[in-house]
């Protein structure tokens, strides 16, 4: 076994952040959690993950998407796959007012969406997936 | 230049009338000089005398020349054209044209003057009953020509009868007896009663030319101001008018980047000027953003990129309520970047402040490349487009805010929701350790309220976006028949799923309705999804989407489901209402997807009709006005 994948969930929803662990851990996921964008940040930097679960409206309406761009456009996290977690449909944010506008210029930030409410099995298949690609690429 | 060319304007304006009374002189000629006949044979009939035979003659001959111009106004151009045109075209006619008018009204009203005259000499001169019709001449020519040639022809007339009487004075030429002296005139007086008559009658028609040419000026003094007012009414309704055009336009923008982009080009078109701009401020940090531009380089906007209001008195006095206009840009020092404007090709400006009451919204500028180019009435008007456009970015933002506010409010309510449903699938899937068959049972139906808890606020959401108009779907050309047709793999499994047959047919060469897909897409989705759901194993759906006898859109959905029981139809599309019979069929269902489908309706002007049958199926038939 080539070490425990760590994965990072960030969201506000302390409830939520629990369930997703129990989930995770059930697999054997080393799991590390924060509740907002700057201790998700603090973490990152601390040690880097191998996948971020990451909420969208956290704080602020963009709290998970400023942290996604942040990311980045940093070289030494801009590798760092993430699963975007949310109940704020992609229909929405077209729809939403101009502070929503500048993120759809642009390409999504993101490897994959995951709507909530989050299916156990799906997730899990989703971050299998994402982290065997990452793995033969590397 | 448009001096001129007003002036050519309005006197052809005025000449109309010259040219509606010249066949009208013709025609007149005709009854003249046939009552003229007419005469002479009543008082050859009545008083056995015959006329002179010179008058009958100048009557033929008038005849004559008159059958001759008839034949110039039908035949010769431009006469000839003015015929068929409508009198409201009459302005069409070229100044050119308007002179040949104007020497055809010379030429006719100058022939009967001297063959009137020829009439008088050989009726008995001075003493001719014939004399005082030189009158009717000098009022014709009052009406039809300018006033000095009615003075002209008055001074003609004094000259031909002063000459007369002088050279029948002088026995240079005969005297011809008086028509009818024996009964009704006499000419059996001296020398003085000659020119008293003369003076008399001279004096009569300078009066006459006097007064007609008067009165035709202040008609004409009226006609000019008339026109100057309509003319006036004219561009302010054309202005209106385009300014209705621009508030509909920017009513139809869902998004306020594209309305500011309509409201500046329409701005530029309607005031005639080179560019147009919308500045929006920032009130937290005090800074004014270009926001929306017509017609100005990006090098010229760029380097004002964001203006600190602190540090610009001209845009601070726009934001406190000032209008700024400068007439032309060299000969005032306001500005901190004068060559930029230069070489931009300004020469004048005006800015406005966008505002809705006391609330500033930003700087409205129009940009001129001539010089004292705005007038106070222009800057009235651009005045008020500039309150519509505010009024209408407000109203747009409002609409946002609104519909933002309900969406974020949605997320809130589900949030807490979906982390619920999230924990009771762990509990479900086992990662919690195993549960009894009656701890299983009790968890299913948490989750089954939980979701039908979770489809009511989506509803509800949709619903109350729909019903507030808030919808920020732009309405576009949408081609239903392809949407329908990518949808219609998810209904297929929708009714695999439940055991039911589901056929669609979709005519693919429908043109495209005025709508937004989601509208479409939420109409479909509620209508087929029910008729799927009240429809028992076994049963059949259909789907059709044609083209109807009266050539709209028509979707249609039958199913052989339960049926709508009679009662039920009056409160059919209500919110939260369901039948009896759909209540005990499943439980799941908010009552308000055929109010969410009758708000679709409402908003893409279909109609709704509903067929049903209890334990036979139902019938909904929507019908949509193509593009």
């Amino acid at each position: 076994m080539d070490g425990v994948k760590d994965i990072l969930i960030i969201d506000d929803d302390k409830d939520l952040v629990q369930s997703v662990r129990i989930i995770l851990e059930r697999r054997n996921y080393g799991v590390r959690v924060a509740y907002n964008g700057k201790q998700g940040y603090d973490k990152i930097e601390a040690k880097p993950p191998d996948l971020i679960i990451l909420d969208v409206m956290m704080a602020t309406d963009t709290e998970g998407f400023d942290l996604a761009y942040k990311l980045k456009q940093l070289p030494e996290y801009r590798n760092i796959p993430i699963v975007m977690a949310t109940s704020f449909p992609q229909a929405m944010a077209e729809q939403g007012p101009e502070k929503f506008q500048h993120i759809l210029g642009e390409s999504w930030p993101v490897s994959h969406f995951i709507e909530k409410p989050i299916d156990p099995e799906e997730l899990l298949s989703v971050i299998e997936k994402i982290l065997t690609e990452r793995d033969k690429e590397q | 230049m448009q001096l001129g060319y007003e002036l050519v304007r309005e006197q052809l304006f005025f000449r109309k009338e010259l040219i509606e009374r010249l066949p009208w002189l013709i025609r007149l000629r005709w009854i003249a000089a046939g009552t003229g006949l007419a005469g002479c044979a009543a008082v050859y009939f009545f008083r056995h005398t015959l006329p002179p035979p010179p008058l009958v003659m100048i009557l033929f001959v008038v005849l004559l020349y008159n059958l001759f111009f008839r034949l110039i106004w039908q035949y010769v151009p431009p006469f000839k054209y003015q015929k068929d045109l409508p009198l409201a075209d009459s302005h069409l006619i070229n100044a050119r044209d308007v002179q040949s008018f104007s020497n055809f009204a010379h030429l006719q009203i100058s022939t009967d003057l001297l063959f009137l005259f020829l009439a008088i000499y050989y009726s008995g001169g001075i003493y001719s009953p014939l004399s005082n019709f030189f009158i009717f001449h000098i009022i014709l020519t009052g009406i039809l020509l300018p006033p000095a040639s009615c003075y002209f022809y008055g001074v003609i007339v004094f000259l031909l009868m002063g000459t007369l009487i002088l050279l029948q004075q002088w026995a240079l030429a005969p005297i011809y007896p008086v028509w009818l002296q024996d009964g009704l005139f006499s000419n059996e007086s001296g020398q003085n009663e000659i020119i008293i008559r003369y003076f008399t009658m001279i004096t009569v028609i300078l009066v006459t030319a006097f007064l007609v040419t008067t009165i035709k000026l202040s008609l004409r003094t009226k006609g000019r101001e008339l026109l100057r007012l309509s003319k006036a009414l004219d561009e302010s309704n054309s202005k209106l008018t385009a300014l209705y055009e621009m508030v509909k336009e920017m009513g139809l923008c869902s998004e306020p980047k594209a309305l500011m982009d309509s409201a500046t080009r329409q701005a530029a078109r309607i005031m005639g000027v080179k560019a147009c701009s919308i500045k929006l401020m920032d009130e937290q940090k005090g800074t004014l953003r270009f926001a929306s531009i017509y017609g100005l380089s990006e090098d010229y906007t760029k380097s004002k990129e964001s203006i600190d209001i602190r540090k610009s008195s001209i845009n601070r006095k726009i934001i406190e309520g000032s209008v700024f206009a400068v007439g032309n840009i060299e000969e005032q020092d306001y500005f901190q970047y004068p060559e930029d404007i230069r070489k931009e090709g300004i020469a004048s400006m005006i800015c406005l402040p966008l505002r809705v009451d006391k609330m500033v919204l930003g700087v409205f500028c129009v940009y001129s490349d001539a010089v004292h180019f705005f007038t106070d009435s222009n800057i009235q008007f651009f005045a008020l487009m500039s309150d519509l456009t505010a009024l209408e970015i407000e109203k747009l933002n409002a609409q946002l805010n609104r519909n933002w506010f309900l969406q974020k409010s949605a997320h809130q309510l589900r949030s807490p929701m979906h982390t619920v449903i999230s924990m009771l699938k762990i509990l479900r899937n086992g990662y919690l350790g195993p549960m009894n068959a009656r701890q299983e049972e009790t968890i299913e139906r948490c989750n089954k309220r939980i979701e039908m808890l979770d489809s009511l606020i989506s509803d509800l959401l949709r619903l109350s976006i729909s019903r507030a108009n808030l919808s920020p779907d732009a309405l576009r050309p949408v081609h239903a028949q392809r949407l329908l047709l990518s949808l219609s793999g998810l209904f297929e499994a929708q009714a695999r799923e439940k055991g039911v047959e589901i056929a669609f047919q979709i005519d693919e060469s429908l043109p495209s309705v005025m709508a937004s897909e989601r509208l479409f897409d939420d109409l479909f989705s509620n209508l087929i999804s029910n008729a799927i759901k009240y429809t028992q194993p076994g049963g059949r759906v259909a789907v059709s989407l044609t083209r109807s006898e009266e050539d709209k859109l028509r979707f249609e959905v039958t199913d052989t489901g339960i049926g709508i029981p009679e009662e039920a139809f009056p409160s059919l599309f209500a919110e939260f209402f369901r039948a009896e019979n759909a209540k005990s069929y499943t439980e799941s269902g908010t009552g308000l997807g055929l109010a969410i489908v009758r708000e679709i309706l409402d908003r893409l002007k279909g109609t709704i009709s509903v067929r049903s049958r209890i334990g036979e199926g139902s019938t909904v038939t929507c019908h949509f006005p193509l593009r």
